[in-house]
């Protein structure tokens, strides 16, 4: 048999390794290192295969899917116990999103928000995130009550927003924490962002971004695309776009009629609790190929299914 | 080792004050232990320029500047807040006027734009006397006239207008045989037109108007058509302007009923208008306005002739002639000799219309070996890459902002227009200038330039254009010009005790944003153009600049802000209007007329609405300077001296 020599594309640039956690008694996890695109080992190393992380609430998800409600049962009613249970069924780290802080879903402050992240932070010693409800003044309130209070466990805050990094920002420095930068599906705005971060101060070490994530359906090749742009950008070379990625997948599939109806929808579509599934399942698989670091997910049997995906890719 | 420097010893000119200073040291700071306070509005960083001393004898250590001409370095001139001493001096210290001075002359352009072409306006006067009629030589008043007129001019034919026929027996006899005619050469040379006549030989005058119509400002000079002579110029706003700020509004408004009659008689007011104010001062009226020719973009020539733009803007974006008609002015109404000629200058597409074309002939790209880069900056950036070979061109829409619209302190570059901004690095307090030293009333788009740049390099805005207002606040302490006002965070320039208009003058976010929009715009269209070309920014010989940014631009700030790209000043030059200086040109000569028909004709049009690349490099130039600041390695510098 000849030899084929196979062509390896050469990289000058790679993905920035970010740590959450690690210190203040929690467990560490690294994300992003990657020297080549998704799992093409053969040119390239990825020392840190993507990260699956489990959402929970500091609500208890009333208006989730009915099959979500199932799978979690009583722990909706608890981030606390929810977290545990979402350590169990294998996250690598818990999202909290503090959805009661909303003007309209609750508008409740600081305390409540330290309440929920309490909670979470001492159920599990596993990395931890926490997102506010992306109103830009009602994050900064909540995020740095949470900041505080988790000093020096290295947590993820987000997001900072074009509109209101400086003080999300500002608190990771002061706080060792992880920002997470949200821009609008755009490479260009991803990049700026990643910039006034940095003005501020705020090491690149300690930077993820949020690309905006579009569902199976409602813009996921778009995403796909700008993803890959970013990580071709930061492959040669461009350290303002070297940020590991992190997408939420699970909350937009679950957005979409086709995850979130059983009734109503043309019988051709299926059987909801699969279709429902399915539509998770592909949306995380599509952006860990386009390059998510982490991916934020819903459902215990999406977990399952990607993390084998992942094991398998990763060969 | 001694730490001890050397001590050099300063004389200070006219004063002859004395002092010893260690090697190194500031000339300002020096100045200054003489008792000489040289101002530094922008902090000390050689960033305004009027900090200027003569050095007559010695050394100093002073590298190139902006705001220093060759010839002025090398007669010594240096910035005292940069320059250090570096042997014993003898320095001369101007008077603060004359430093002021000094900026300017080194920064503006001359007014008067300048004439290519040798004076041929293609329109005559002849004062001819005719022999009376009699019972021997019974030839009709009109062929008489012909015959005299066709003879002097050698023409082979000559046509007359009726009204001046039906008037023709009073005029005749009024002057007892006598007259001044106007004759106007063409089309081809021995064809000619009778465009009026007056009785008697008594000197009249022969002029010509040219004409800008900008999308927001309408320029006009008034012309000795015998001297080429520019005898007046008037500016005003595109009344049109009531109808929508930019041409896509206008095309809209044109649609509605009788809106494009409305769009029609608003341009031909603010001409008249025009008119009026150039004629009011003058002995003679303005019949005596033989011949007009107007510049404008592709909408604006449109509108102007009362031909629909719809199609403009609508996909393929067609319009409905690039070359236009000749028309009289009677047939538009406008105050003038009713059978004066109006040329209009013929476009290149939908959206670069014959103001490009006429900046294209007023910049000389087509007859230059230099690859250069000519831009026209006004409601709409229109570019054009080329040299003598090959001229391409396309447009981006800015939107009114450098023109003085759409920003809520802004203004046209009139007297009390602010043209200058420096921000002290130390203090954030800023020094500023107005056109004719008048107090301030606005701020006009050389104003903006200056000011952004300024805001960005002393730390007052982030690179995305928004205002710190809680460091900067602390900063300032109690009466901080950085703060939260009624149209959101906004910095203020002027307080409303020291301003022409007793109200704060002040830039918010909002006007920031959309000076960031304007400038990225204009970047990106140049970026799209350079790779079309497969042309890199190196290989760009010289920058030619026109539009309306006031009376002139510097250069640095529009690099620093990432509106222009980051190469060596000294390939960039400011033309002023160079749309209403070709307009001038092809008034004046039938030569440069012919020119313009064909750089016209020459040049490549890119539709950057068919270039799918166009939005990635616009939203990377919304940023200060620019997403890539590699781009920008002089204001990379900058910012990184800065965050230091």
């Amino acid at each position: 048999m000849p030899k084929v020599e196979v062509p390896l594309e050469k990289w000058s640039g790679k993905v920035r390794e970010v740590t959450l956690g690690g210190s203040g008694g929690r467990k560490g996890l690294t994300v992003g290192g990657e020297a080549t695109l998704p799992f093409l080992s053969f040119e390239g190393a990825m020392p840190h295969p993507p990260s699956v992380a489990i959402e929970v609430s500091d609500t208890p998800a009333s208006e989730w899917a009915a099959p979500l409600r199932q799978a979690w049962g009583d722990a909706l009613e608890d981030p606390g116990a929810w977290a545990k249970k979402a350590a169990e069924l294998g996250a690598d780290l818990i999202v909290l999103r503090l959805n009661s802080a909303h003007p309209e879903q609750g508008n409740t402050g600081p305390e409540q928000a330290k309440a929920a992240a309490e909670k979470v932070l001492a159920a599990v010693n596993l990395p931890v995130v926490v997102l506010g409800p992306e109103v830009p003044e009602k994050d900064n309130e909540v995020l740095m009550a949470v900041s505080d209070l988790a000093a020096g466990q290295r947590i993820g805050l987000g997001y900072c927003m074009e509109k209101n990094y400086r003080t999300i920002a500002a608190s990771c420095i002061a706080n060792n924490h992880v920002a997470l930068a949200k821009t609008p599906i755009d490479l260009n705005l991803a990049k700026q962002l990643n910039i006034l971060i940095s003005d501020v101060g705020l090491s690149a070490d300690s930077i993820i971004m949020d690309p905006t994530t579009g569902a199976l359906g409602y813009g996921l090749e778009y995403t796909y695309s700008v993803m890959e742009r970013l990580r071709l950008a930061a492959l040669v070379g461009d350290k303002m776009t070297a940020m590991p990625m992190f997408c939420t997948v699970g909350e937009e599939s679950w957005r979409q009629k086709e995850s979130k109806f059983a009734e109503g929808v043309p019988p051709t579509w299926g059987q909801h609790d699969r279709r429902s599934l399915v539509w998770e399942q592909i949306t995380a698989l599509a952006l860990i190929n386009a390059g998510a670091d982490i991916v934020v997910l819903r459902h215990p049997k999406t977990v399952d299914a990607v993390k084998a995906a992942i094991r398998k890719l990763a060969g | 080792m001694s730490s001890q420097k050397p001590l050099h010893q300063v004389v200070f000119a006219p004063e002859g004050r004395t002092v010893r200073v260690p090697h190194d040291t500031l000339l300002v700071d020096a100045a200054a232990q003489a008792g000489l306070f040289i101002d530094i509005p922008c902090g000390g960083q050689g960033r305004c320029g009027r900090c200027q001393v003569k050095v007559e004898e010695g050394l100093t250590t002073h590298g190139e500047s902006p705001y220093l001409s060759r010839q002025q370095m090398a007669e010594g001139w240096v910035l005292s807040c940069v320059c250090r001493v570096a042997s014993d001096l003898k320095v001369t210290v101007p008077p603060k006027r004359e430093r002021e001075r000094a900026v300017t002359t080194a920064s503006r352009k001359a007014a008067a734009p300048p004439l290519d072409w040798p004076v041929s306006p293609g329109i005559h006067r002849f004062s001819v006397e005719l022999s009376p009629p009699s019972l021997e030589d019974p030839t009709t008043d009109l062929e008489r006239l012909t015959v005299a007129l066709t003879r002097r001019g050698g023409f082979s034919s000559l046509e007359v207008p009726l009204p001046i026929v039906q008037q023709l027996p009073v005029t005749l006899r009024r002057g007892d045989w006598r007259v001044n005619a106007v004759v106007e050469q063409g089309p081809t040379p021995e064809r000619a037109r009778l465009l009026a006549l007056h009785p008697g030989h008594e000197p009249c005058p022969l002029w010509g108007l040219a004409v800008d119509i900008g999308t927001t400002n309408v320029v006009a000079f008034l012309v000795d058509l015998e001297s080429g002579k520019i005898l007046g110029q008037a500016s005003s706003l595109n009344r049109q302007v009531a109808r929508g700020e930019d041409v896509i509004s206008r095309i809209i408004y044109s649609l509605k009923g009788d809106g494009l009659a409305v769009l029609q008689r608003l341009v031909m007011e603010t001409i008249t208008s025009l008119i009026a104010e150039l004629t009011a001062p003058r002995p003679a009226d303005s019949a005596h306005i033989h011949s007009v020719v107007v510049a404008a973009n592709t909408t604006m020539s449109h509108l102007f002739l009362g031909i629909t733009p719809r199609h403009i803007r609508e996909e393929p974006y067609v319009p409905v002639t690039n070359r236009y008609p000749v028309v009289r002015a009677g047939e538009l109404g406008l105050p003038l000799n009713p059978n004066a000629a109006i040329y209009t200058i013929p476009s290149i597409a939908a959206y670069v219309g014959g103001d490009i074309t006429s900046g294209a002939l007023t910049s000389g790209i087509y007859k230059t070996p230099a690859l250069t880069l000519f831009m026209d900056v006004g409601t709409n950036g229109e570019i054009v890459l080329g040299n003598a070979d090959w001229l391409m061109t396309d447009a981006c829409s800015a939107g009114p902002a450098f023109e003085g619209a759409g920003i809520r302190c802004g203004m046209r570059a009139i007297p009390g227009a602010i043209e200058d901004i420096t921000i002290s690095s130390k203090t954030l307090e800023p020094t500023i200038r107005t056109i004719g030293d008048e107090p301030p009333q606005g701020i006009c788009g050389s104003g903006m330039i200056s000011a952004l740049s300024e805001m960005l390099i002393t730390g007052v805005i982030s690179r995305s254009g928004r205002l710190n207002v809680d460091s900067m606040g602390q900063r300032m302490g109690e009466r901080s010009r950085v703060r939260r006002g009624d149209h959101g965070p906004e910095y203020v320039f002027v307080w409303a005790q020291d301003s022409g208009t007793g109200k704060d003058i002040s830039f918010s976010e909002v006007d920031i944003d959309n000076l960031i929009r304007a400038k990225g715009a204009i970047y990106a269209g140049i970026e799209v153009m350079l790779k079309s070309a497969g042309i890199t920014h190196d290989m760009i010989e010289q920058v030619l600049i026109g539009g309306a940014f006031g009376q002139h631009i510097n250069i640095e700030d529009a690099i620093q802000i990432g509106l222009l790209p980051d190469l060596p000043w000294e390939r960039f030059k400011y033309l002023g209007n160079t749309s209403l200086s070709g307009a001038y040109n092809v008034l004046l000569s039938r030569e440069a007329r012919a020119k313009a028909e064909e750089v016209a004709g020459k040049m490549t049009y890119l539709e950057l609405i068919a270039d799918n690349s166009f939005m990635n490099e616009f939203t990377a130039a919304l940023f200060l300077p620019h997403t890539e600041i590699d781009k920008f390695p002089s204001v990379k510098v900058l910012l990184e001296q800065g965050s230091q």
